[in-house]
């Protein structure tokens, strides 16, 4: 079975993105949302992380939490909340980081 | 069939209600004979620490109820190797008896699971 | 498609305004929702109690309403709401405290509820952590 890994938390200073992708499955996706989406800022080390996991299609972000932050994003897809609930029915669980 | 649910639990014992309530669902759902697994992940495995002594923070005693899992009939209990070997922790000697995991394992523990709680 | 959502933070977390936007794109796309299921401190997205400033939004406010517009079934778990001092009439009683802050259409009761909802739906999606 596959699940979309949610995670909410600031990648800096936190285990919780650098434990998901230890145990991310190969068929797994991650939503970032909130401040996980700082990830997603060029130059920094959760960046170089998330492009050593290369997760191709598999790594998303929330499009609201990406354009409050100004982030301009290559790597993730950004979603809406439709797309959010698509996804969670996509995979056949869904695992937040709380 | 019931659905499996598996609990992660990976707050440290003493950083607040975190650790107990994740246990309070493992145990609710034991009640109710539902297929669960408990996994200790990250900060999650400081629980596991043997001789801890929970009157020094006026703290209930967080590992006898941990203990008390196979009874409610939780037994598939589980440790992330890495977090333990990070935070210097024996596998060996834990308070309960788990199943020390590597990442490929936890992987394919969190795929047989049909839904999953991280706390 | 069913659906069980878990809150565990309270109205001014981030993750509480996020579940309630998922709740209603649920709804929109045609979706049910079992049981919205609060629980650890997001029992305090349940409080009737939570005082906005005029220019912020109240997502408190919003989930009572969105609980009460679609008539769905939102359980508050009565062991963390104790813990939290978020009580209906019948606690407060109980415990001779001065304040109910527990409004309709919110219900107090145990983890079971988090567990059954878990097993009707098909999806479990849990916001929190903030």
């Amino acid at each position: 079975m596959t699940t979309l890994h949610v995670i909410a938390h600031s990648p800096f200073g936190d285990e919780r993105l650098a434990s998901c992708l230890r145990l991310l499955g190969p068929q797994d996706a991650l939503l970032l949302c909130g401040d996980a989406t700082y990830a997603l800022k060029a130059g920094s080390e959760p960046f170089a992380a998330l492009q050593a996991a290369n997760l191709g299609e598999r790594l998303f972000a929330l499009a609201e939490d990406l354009q409050a932050r100004a982030l301009d994003n290559p790597l993730a897809k950004a979603v809406d909340y439709a797309a959010f609930v698509e996804l969670s029915l996509r995979h056949d669980k869904v695992n937040s980081w709380l | 069939m019931a659905k499996s649910l598996l609990i992660i639990s990976r707050q440290a014992p003493w950083s607040g209600p975190s650790a107990r309530e994740a246990l309070d669902i493992a145990l609710a759902g034991g009640a109710f004979d539902l297929p669960l697994g408990m996994l200790f992940l990250d900060d999650g495995v400081f629980q596991l620490a043997a001789a801890q002594q929970p009157d020094a923070l006026q703290q209930k005693n967080l590992t006898a109820n941990l203990q008390a899992l196979p009874m409610f009939g939780v037994e598939e209990l589980f440790a992330c190797g890495h977090s333990l070997a990070r935070r210097g922790l024996d596998g060996d000697a834990l308070a309960l008896p788990v199943e020390v995991l590597d990442d490929s394992a936890l992987a394919a523990l969190i795929a047989r699971f049909d839904q999953v709680v991280t706390l | 498609m069913k659906f069980a959502i878990a809150v565990f933070s309270p109205a001014h977390a981030p993750s509480s305004r996020r579940a309630l936007r998922f709740a209603e794109a649920v709804l929109a796309g045609g979706h049910e929702i079992a049981r919205l299921f609060f629980y650890q401190d997001g029992v305090h997205s349940a409080s009737a109690n939570i005082i906005t400033p005029q220019d912020e939004l109240d997502v408190a406010a919003q989930w009572r309403a969105f609980v009460s517009d679609h008539r769905l079934d939102a359980v508050v778990c009565i062991a963390a709401a104790l813990r939290r001092g978020v009580l209906d009439d019948t606690e407060a009683n109980r415990y001779q405290r001065p304040a109910v802050n527990l409004p309709m259409p919110w219900e107090l009761s145990g983890l079971g509820q988090l567990h059954e909802a878990a097993q009707l739906a098909d999806r479990l999606v849990c916001f929190g952590g903030d």
